[in-house]
């Protein structure tokens, strides 16, 4: 489990992460969602006691990261897949870091196996890509078979394969009671991925919630018919909200699947379609963020 | 709870660090090269000394620009973890800041007085072979032994000077600057300044050869020159550890 209390971080002027409170629950895959920019890297080096919050606490396992006593067998990171030394081989880099908490060296290849790197592991690490880069990172958090793990974008640089792999080994280790935080900008990936969702824009948090529900939140009925002003009226008495789409096909939002269709029974309406559409993650997202992008890109 | 990682764990983690990547190799290949081959060099260019710890002294002489090679060692055991970004991933499996740097210096001082004891003692056999001293140069005088003590004790704060560089500044090439204007540059440039001041600042620098043999440097007594040299690493590294805790990483 991981508690954030009020985390403020503060760089000059500039607010990183502003007063965030979230609890994040173990047995689950908490997504770390916001733009760029929007505090997420910030947060989780509070969290591993990297940068020192200007006020506010961030706990692990209830205590402050610092003093975990054995913080490998604890807790998990990757926060930035080139942080290795480019002349270190794989295997060496990831003994320095098992020898520094006692863990034994059998562990090593176990992790070179699991993430796949058998073949490289005693190349320098200097030619890696950025994908090789993230698979090492990931074995590196796996080292102490920890609790928790916190993962900063796992997923940039992964080919398809290596993506489903990674939300494969996530959903695993949340189903097995750990508690797992990956933040991402890859929507797509989330929507596979996680269970829950943070959202935070501008360092405060935007939404706390289950995917299912911001999902649902912005989840609509698409319905056809030849009387398309018959069945707007109705729906609109019936406290739907209604928009009509370009291909002549209403969109209603407020009502369920049923309620549409009782209605237009009710209206003596026939109907051509009616279906529950989904809004994609992504589009939940931008609705949520439209106005806390920090840096948006100017079109003219 | 459990029980804390123990601190040779750290150390382990640390020597694995410091073997596994090539500037370590290339730091002891130019100190060995330049300490040893000028030892022998300076050995051989003397015929006759006067006393056995002057002839070890002498063949010591290499160890006063050798020595650049250990700031540039403890510098990088550091600042390359700042420059990589591994110093993330570092902190984050050793939380506890001055235990890291701690470690860090155990090493690089456990590596720097090894290395530098071997050297020493090639060095006083180049004088004993080679240089023709009134009684020879007996490995059990008190003075030589002394001589040959002192330097590889330099050696060793010379390691410790150099990691608190790298914590202090972080960057590579400034660490290495500082470093060297501080050991190497600014010392024999003060000295050929001339006056008082200069002389006084001269002395309190921590030159690589300490003593009365200064190696371009204003002289001074052995006890002062260690004194200066501990108090720069020691204070350095304090200062380092200080800043370690402070700033964000």
């Amino acid at each position: 489990m991981i508690e954030l209390a009020g985390l403020t971080k503060e760089y000059g002027t500039r607010v990183a992460v502003d007063d965030l409170t979230v609890t994040i629950q173990p047995g689950r895959v908490t997504g770390f969602l916001g733009p760029n920019g929007s505090g997420k890297t910030t947060t989780m080096r509070c969290v591993l006691g990297l940068a020192r919050p200007t006020s506010g606490t961030a706990t692990v396992l209830g205590r402050p990261y610092r003093e975990l006593a054995q913080p490998m067998r604890r807790v998990g990171a990757l926060i930035d897949p080139r942080a290795r030394h480019a002349g270190r081989t794989a295997y060496r880099h990831l003994l320095a870091l098992a020898q520094s908490n006692g863990l034994p060296r059998a562990r090593v290849d176990e992790v070179i196996d699991l993430v796949g790197l058998e073949s490289v592991a005693d190349d320098r690490v200097r030619g890696f890509s950025l994908g090789m880069g993230q698979r090492l990172g990931i074995a590196a958090a796996l080292l102490g078979d920890p609790d928790v793990l916190l993962l900063d974008e796992p997923v940039n640089g992964l080919d398809p394969e290596g993506i489903r792999w990674v939300r494969e080994l996530l959903r695993g280790l949340a189903d097995e009671g750990r508690t797992v935080l990956v933040s991402s900008h890859l929507m797509s990936e989330m929507e596979d991925t996680a269970d829950h969702l943070v959202v935070v824009g501008r360092g405060r948090l935007l939404a706390d919630l289950p995917m299912e529900e911001l999902l649902g939140a912005h989840s609509a009925v698409r319905v056809r018919t030849p009387q398309g002003p018959t069945l707007a009226d109705a729906l609109r008495r019936a406290g739907g909200h209604v928009e009509l789409e370009i291909d002549g096909a209403l969109r209603v939002e407020g009502l369920g699947v049923a309620e549409v269709g009782d209605v237009a029974f009710l209206a003596d309406v026939r109907l051509h379609e009616l279906a529950r559409v989904t809004v994609s993650l992504e589009a939940a997202y931008l609705a949520l963020t439209d106005d806390e992008v920090e840096f948006r890109a100017v079109t003219r | 709870m459990s029980r804390a990682v123990p601190f040779r764990s750290v150390l382990r983690s640390e020597w694995t660090k410091l073997w596994s990547v090539r500037s370590t190799w290339w730091c002891t290949a130019v100190y060995v090269v330049v300490a040893g081959g000028g030892g022998w060099l300076a050995a051989a260019g003397t015929d006759t000394s006067p006393r056995a710890d002057v002839a070890v002294q002498t063949a010591l002489t290499g160890f006063g620009i050798a020595q650049l090679a250990l700031v540039v060692l403890g510098v990088l055991v550091v600042s390359s973890e700042f420059a990589s970004g591994l110093a993330l991933v570092s902190l984050t499996a050793v939380p506890r800041r001055t235990r890291l740097l701690l470690a860090k210096t155990v090493v690089v001082v456990a590596y720097c007085l090894l290395l530098s004891a071997v050297l020493a003692v090639a060095c006083a056999l180049a004088a004993r072979t080679l240089t023709v001293v009134p009684g020879g140069v007996q490995p059990d005088d008190p003075d030589v032994l002394r001589t040959l003590g002192l330097q590889v004790g330099a050696a060793g704060l010379v390691g410790v000077l150099g990691v608190a560089l790298g914590a202090v500044l972080r960057s590579t090439a400034g660490a290495v600057g500082i470093g060297a204007a501080l050991v190497l540059v600014a010392p024999p440039a003060l000295a050929l300044a001339g006056g008082e001041l200069a002389a006084r600042i001269s002395q309190s620098l921590p030159a690589l050869r300490v003593g009365e043999d200064a190696f371009l440097a204003v002289p001074t007594t052995w006890p002062v020159g260690m004194g200066v040299v501990s108090a720069w690493a020691v204070g350095g590294w304090l200062l380092g550890a200080l800043l370690l805790e402070r700033r964000d990483v």
